[in-house]
């Protein structure tokens, strides 16, 4: 099983350098028999995809495997019988299902069984990294994360069919972590012996460079590459990292062609992760990219309200209204808050309610009103790398008016100026035109994910 | 490349490789033909990865090359030249072909991309009579299966057995085996069926006699300026030898056309039943009868003479019958058989060497 999910990445890298056809036609089904320090030998179906393969592609071939850790002195082709009987594909399987009614069974992993292949080094269990926490139960739906979440039930239910890869985008603490990892429970659920691997980015670079260090690079490898379900959290911090990204991109393709799944969220869309790869990135959009937008006032409401439930306790509608409203963005900060004021209550025997909550939040509200609009738009003119005098003078050039309605925007949201003063702050008579700016800002930010953390990474420099 | 050949040359080995390069492939250069120069002749080659054919012609060669082209196009527009002489000559991947009223330029591949034609390197080499083999392919060839999940079933076996070479095909439905003869080497080689029909198309009305090479993994044919070469099934052919009954409970003979006659007809009210006739033998009247019923068309009965011993009766596939019997050629036939379950057996006694056997319809 480890030579097979070893040949998969090979041939995932040879199918990127070949044409369709003579990937088809040579190496399609092929099988890495054997690998020692020795030879390597392959098997094929006849006679002149042997020759073809000795002639033409060997070097290539070697090349490949040399990638790959697998070195031998020879490199040999061997016919076989076996080798020309196609690999069972998902399509196949398929067919033979009769009743429509049935849903889709788990199929039998070609990787499942060898883990002592793997090595002991890596002291994971095959449900490495999923918190039983995390299930699609405890997961509130709303308008925002309703695709994402159809989608990973979907997955869960047959993994490796569709959405392969998903890759889930979105700003902190809107539930990535809860969905991915709940995909991870459910497939446990299913199939108890599914190898599924959760792993954040950075625990992925850590274990590769203790691998690299330790010449565990052919175990590292194989334990990643067997996985059924492989989820990658946080994918933004593999930017930059060059040698991670092509070993990723071999455990990508190892498990993508295998048909099995992969999942991978990160904090924006693939095109824009800052200096990853271009296979990397037209990988990732590949299968299902999905935005997943912070959840709306009622989704809040909701998750609110369930979260106490999980407390026994019921908030007074005006408490979950005023917290739902008041922390907007991050859900982890909505749990927070709400975590204070369930133990403020329990400390001194108190029902929560609208005043405790008012005085509390008023508190826990740290957003300083030492901001000034000034500060705001010299930091939002700085991030966009354009001079003060421009964002306040009369220039209506796109890169500068697009700034400039951001900048209204923050005043906006984050000093709750009223129109006409962030007019004049910007220097607009008008207070229509700020109305417009603020709205509009609004509006896009909820499509563009990348206006979205323009915004968010201006924020978060202010209160720096 | 530079040369000349005749159409009719031409025409005809490309007729011979052309249906071998299919555009079922993925890879386009599959569906060409290759044209070589070798040694002052011209040979012509298509392969489906499964089976190449290359086919040599005599030609003026004036300048050696290389090509492939697609060989439909080429087939197509060769057989529809006059007879005479065609030039062809090669700019760069540009075949041009003209003769005294066109003059027209293919676009080839490079030959480079094209796989090479297996050769059989330490191989053994017999001789078997073209004509001898054709007829055996004939009688032989149709009854393998294609059910691919069963590779060895979709072979033709080729083996010796007791100094004899003998071909022999089952679907695991009917069973046809002929005789080919002696044979002084010991051979066993599984031959998918399909590379076979397409021997038999080249084998034509051949009377050279065909040279066999093989070693383990492929098998070549040459008959006269034809190659075919194939790869082989792995796998361990069944001991089909132990299904061929050798005794009968009820065995008649008769003339080869009536029984013919009176299963075509009976066949055609048996279209509903998946072709099931009913077989009848009866020893003391001499008459065999076959019937057949279909519930919605009507009811047939036919009669034919015949010398018989012992009474019986037996269901058969209409269809297998029919196959069996035209694989037969002699003037008469003996037909056997046991119990409802058990093999049929079509033998001829004078010409001993072809054996076919029908197992029966149930119920």
């Amino acid at each position: 099983m480890q030579k097979d999910s070893l040949w998969l990445a090979v041939l995932g890298e040879i199918e990127l350098s070949v044409s369709r056809g003579n990937y088809v036609t040579w190496f399609k089904n092929t099988q890495l028999i054997k690998h020692d320090s020795e030879s390597t030998v392959i098997a094929v179906a006849n006679v002149f995809i042997k020759q073809q393969l000795e002639r033409k592609y060997s070097d290539l071939i070697s090349e490949t495997l040399r990638k790959n850790n697998i070195i031998s002195d020879k490199l040999e082709f061997k016919i076989t019988a076996q080798a020309g009987v196609p690999r069972r594909t998902k399509d196949d399987e398929q067919v033979t299902i009769t009743s429509a009614a049935e849903t889709p069974q788990y199929r039998e992993p070609q990787a499942a069984m060898p883990i002592k292949a793997a090595g002991n080094n890596f002291s994971h269990s095959y449900r490495q990294g999923i918190n039983e926490r995390y299930t699609f139960d405890t997961f509130i739906v709303g308008s925002g994360n309703e695709l994402a979440f159809a989608a990973c039930q979907s997955i869960a239910q047959s993994p490796g069919n569709k959405y392969n890869p998903l890759f889930l985008y979105g700003g902190a603490g809107i539930g990535k972590t809860h969905l991915i990892q709940a995909v991870g429970n459910a497939t446990l659920a299913r199939n108890p012996g599914a190898k599924v691997l959760y792993i954040t980015t950075e625990q992925f670079v850590q274990e590769f460079v203790d691998a690299l260090r330790f010449r565990k690079t052919a175990d590292f490898a194989s334990y990643y590459r067997t996985a059924d379900v492989l989820i990658v959290d946080d994918i933004q911090f593999i930017a930059g990292k060059e040698k991670m990204q092509e070993e990723f991109f071999h455990t990508f393709n190892a498990i993508h062609q295998g048909n099995r799944q992969i999942i991978i969220s990160s904090d924006k869309p693939p095109k824009e992760i800052p200096t990853l790869e271009e296979r990397l990135r037209s990988r990732f959009a590949w299968g299902m990219s999905i935005d997943m937008q912070n959840p709306d006032f009622e989704t809040r409401c909701a998750i609110v309200q369930t979260k106490a439930q999980t407390h026994n306790i019921v908030l007074p509608n005006d408490v979950v209204d005023y917290l739902a409203m008041n922390i907007q963005t991050n859900i982890r900060e909505l749990e927070g808050a709400l975590n204070q004021l369930l133990a403020f209550c329990e400390m001194r025997s108190l029902d929560p309610s609208l005043s405790i909550v008012t005085n509390m939040l008023g508190v826990n509200k740290t957003r300083p009103k030492h901001l000034s609009a000034k500060q705001i738009i010299e930091r939002t003119a700085k991030h966009f790398q354009i001079p003060m005098e421009d964002i306040l003078g009369p220039k209506r050039d796109k890169d500068i008016v697009v700034p400039r309605q951001i900048a209204m925007y923050i005043l906006r949201s984050e000093l709750h100026l009223s129109f006409p003063k962030i007019a004049r702050e910007l220097g607009r008579k008008d207070h229509t035109t700020a109305i417009h700016s603020v709205e509009k800002i609004e509006k896009e930010s909820r499509l563009d994910a990348s206006l979205r953390s323009t915004i968010s990474e201006i924020k978060e420099r202010l209160y720096a | 490349m530079k040369l000349q050949v005749t159409q009719e040359n031409l025409n005809r080995a490309l007729s011979s490789v052309a249906r071998v390069a299919t555009s079922k492939n993925s890879l386009p250069i599959l569906s060409n033909v290759l044209v070589k120069t070798s040694d002052n002749r011209l040979s012509l080659s298509a392969t489906n990865l499964d089976i190449g054919i290359t086919h040599y012609i005599g030609a003026k060669v004036s300048e050696e090359g290389s090509i492939t082209v697609p060989a439909r196009l080429m087939q197509d527009f060769v057989s529809s030249l006059p007879a005479g002489i065609i030039n062809l000559d090669l700019a760069e991947t540009k075949l041009k072909v003209t003769t005294d009223q066109y003059q027209s330029v293919v676009n080839g591949i490079v030959a480079d991309d094209f796989p090479v034609m297996p050769a059989i390197a330490n191989g053994k080499t017999w001789e078997v009579p073209g004509a001898l083999l054709k007829k055996a392919l004939q009688q032989v060839v149709f009854a393998a299966s294609n059910d691919e999940t069963r590779p060895v079933l979709t072979a033709v076996i080729l083996h010796t057995f007791e100094g004899h070479l003998y071909m022999a095909t089952t679907d695991s439905y009917r069973l046809a085996e002929k005789d080919l003869g002696p044979n002084t080497e010991d051979v066993t080689l599984l031959i998918p069926a399909s590379a076979l029909q397409d021997l038999l198309r080249i084998l034509g009305d051949t009377t050279d006699p065909v040279r066999v090479t093989h070693d383990d993994q492929q098998v070549l044919f040459q008959v006269g300026d034809v190659e075919l070469v194939t790869r082989l099934i792995e796998g361990k052919y069944p001991d089909y030898r132990k299904l061929i009954p050798q005794s009968f409970a009820t065995q008649a003979t008769l003339k080869r056309a009536d029984l013919v006659n009176v299963t075509k007809v009976s066949s055609l009210f048996a279209r509903e039943s998946a072709g099931s006739v009913t077989i009848e033998v009866d020893e003391a009247s001499g008459n065999l009868s076959i019937r057949s019923v279909a519930s919605q068309l009507g009811e047939n009965n036919a009669n034919a003479t015949a010398s018989v011993i012992g009474s019986g009766s037996i269901t058969l596939n209409s269809r297998y019958l029919l196959d069996g019997l035209n694989a037969l050629s002699g003037e008469t036939v003996t037909f056997g058989f046991n119990g409802k379950l058990e093999p049929t057996l079509l033998t001829d006694a004078k010409a001993p060497d072809y054996r076919h056997v029908v197992m029966p319809l149930k119920g």
